[in-house]
């Protein structure tokens, strides 16, 4: 079967379909990994690409990952069992104090359309969870998320726990949400503030390759 | 000239004696009257204290009752935290609609059974009976699609608009009939405006398109019934992106209260160039930068903004969203002089 069809009716968000594609191609004998590259990971980098763009929007992004998760689960163990690896590995979750998690979501669904394996703390995430998690899992990356200014100094305890733990130079840190800037990114020493999910998920790459 | 000519004359964008100026000083005017979140956000006399006060401490043009953005899902039921220490919100556990069917059981309410909504009106009343004519009451009311999130939580409302749209666009009818009851009271109550939240005309949520068709009609709807009780429309939205054209066409508003340069403009001044004389522009000073940075960089900000936008008048100059509630008062206060001085207009 083409691939390029379970890339097609993820982005529009077709998770039914996306499941019965995967499986047939599954059936089929196509090995997980194409099916994961050719297929959903291809389709989430249009859906993404179209977000920074602004041809797609947050709904249509929810849909699109939505039905990238359809189809990831029913390849999870077949990836596992062909030893692939993800593309890096990141924590993420909103800091404490604070429970949006939308932002955090949407980042989360673009990483993982990168083929990042992430590591979700949920919300309210304490300094010492996102450090804990990085050093016991190996996450290169910490993304911290926001939306309130009176939670958004939670990061720079991150930046310190992470100092303290002395892992600091073996893991990068990246921030996001409303009240957020790259100026308050420079102020408390994080490694990256991207403004939207799409351009989260390329900087991420970036650190992971 | 006082503050309530001030503004009135920005709004009908002729030059007053300067630069109508107003930080939008909300939950952060809980500290001037040493009261908790939880009982600024519930008790009436404590909360319009709060914002009498900061009519009294600062020189302030206009006073706008941002509580939070959960004062109107409590007509529906919908369970509220209360927080020492920051805004009111829903539990985010326990949403009203919990399935997409459930928006079937959103209803049109009386909004005499909501408490917070009730002591919102209480409030107004009590700016109204100090403050009417001298500085403008604008109620703040969160746009039906936004509280029908509220109800909901926002990720599975904007799956819910891809996956049940008739159900969602019904759903915000129904809010929208009980919020324009609502907003009839808050004019009855006194207020000079209403300010509706339509946070979700933006381009950092959902397409101009998926807007029009969710949320202007209702809007359109609430821009007459404030307008045929004798008030104006004002809109906020923070969100990046906005959609200047989309909700002028659906409300008229008076004036717009936003953070970030419309979808259609690459900056602030093209923003003036475009719709300076369509609509009074309020902001855009980030509040983020009240906690961050230095005072340079932040008088800076508010100066820019003047150059941007304030010439011929139609601009007040503010924050493009509430002034963080736990921060210092000392920005709020330089935004203030800043508006005083550099922001006065030479005849």
């Amino acid at each position: 079967m083409d691939l390029q069809e379970i890339s097609l009716k993820l982005q529009a968000g077709k998770a039914k379909d996306v499941k019965q594609l995967v499986q047939q191609a599954i059936d089929e004998g196509i090995p997980a990994q194409e099916i994961l590259e050719q297929g959903l990971i291809s389709g989430m980098n249009v859906v993404g690409e179209k977000f920074k763009n602004n041809e797609v929007f947050v709904p249509e992004v929810l849909v699109a990952a939505r039905a990238m998760n359809m189809g990831a689960k029913l390849l999870k163990p077949l990836l596992t069992a062909e030893g692939v690896k993800a593309n890096g590995k990141v924590c993420i979750g909103t800091v404490k104090g604070d429970l949006h998690d939308i932002g955090k979501n949407l980042v989360k669904m673009m990483l993982e359309g990168k083929g990042i394996e992430v590591v979700d703390l949920g919300t309210d995430v304490a300094p010492e969870t996102f450090v804990q998690t990085a050093k016991d899992q190996n996450c290169q990356i910490i993304c911290c998320s926001a939306l309130l200014t009176t939670t958004m100094g939670v990061m720079e305890d991150v930046v310190k726990a992470a100092e303290n733990a002395g892992i600091r130079d073996q893991v990068k840190i990246m921030i996001g949400g409303a009240p957020i800037t790259d100026a308050f990114c420079k102020q408390i020493g994080a490694d990256a503030y991207t403004p939207d999910a799409a351009s989260a998920a390329d900087v991420a790459v970036d650190f992971c390759s | 000239m006082n503050s309530f000519e001030r503004v009135t004359t920005a709004l009908h964008h002729q030059v007053p004696d300067r630069v109508p100026v107003y930080p939008i000083l909300s939950g952060v005017n809980r500290r001037l009257v040493g009261a908790d979140y939880p009982t600024w956000s519930t008790n009436a006399e404590v909360c319009a204290a709060g914002f009498l006060k900061t009519a009294e401490q600062f020189d302030i043009d206009c006073l706008v009752s941002l509580i939070d953005l959960s004062v109107e899902c409590d007509a529906w039921g919908q369970k509220i935290v209360y927080p020492e220490n920051e805004a009111a919100h829903p539990d985010y556990a326990h949403p009203v609609i919990q399935d997409i069917d459930d928006y079937a059981k959103i209803q049109k309410v009386d909004y005499r059974q909501s408490k917070r909504m009730m002591m919102h009106i209480d409030v107004v009343k009590r700016l109204a009976a100090e403050k009417k004519g001298k500085l403008p009451i604008i109620a703040f009311v969160f746009g039906p699609l936004g509280t029908l999130s509220m109800l909901r939580n926002q990720q599975e409302l904007y799956m819910d608009l891809y996956d049940d749209p008739d159900a969602v666009r019904d759903a915000t009818w129904r809010v929208a009939e009980t919020l324009a009851e609502y907003a009839g009271a808050l004019c009855d109550a006194g207020a000079d405006a209403i300010m509706w939240d339509t946070l979700m005309a933006s381009g950092s949520i959902m397409s101009k398109q998926m807007w029009t068709d969710m949320e202007a009609g209702p809007m359109r709807m609430l821009a007459q019934t404030v307008r045929d009780h004798g008030c104006l429309n004002m809109i906020h939205n923070c969100g990046q992106k906005i959609y200047f054209d989309a909700q002028i066409e659906a409300v008229q508003p008076a004036a717009i209260s936003f953070l970030y340069p419309p979808d259609d403009c690459r900056d602030f001044a093209e923003c003036k160039e475009k719709y300076g004389d369509k609509v009074a522009l309020i902001g855009c000073v980030t509040p983020a930068n009240a906690v961050v940075g230095t005072d340079a960089e932040w008088d800076q900000q508010c100066t820019d903004q003047i150059d941007a936008m304030a010439k011929g008048g139609g601009f007040i100059l503010a924050t493009g969203c509430e002034y963080p509630a736990n921060a210092s008062f000392d920005r709020a206060e330089r935004m203030i002089r800043i508006a005083q001085t550099y922001g006065a207009y030479h005849p």
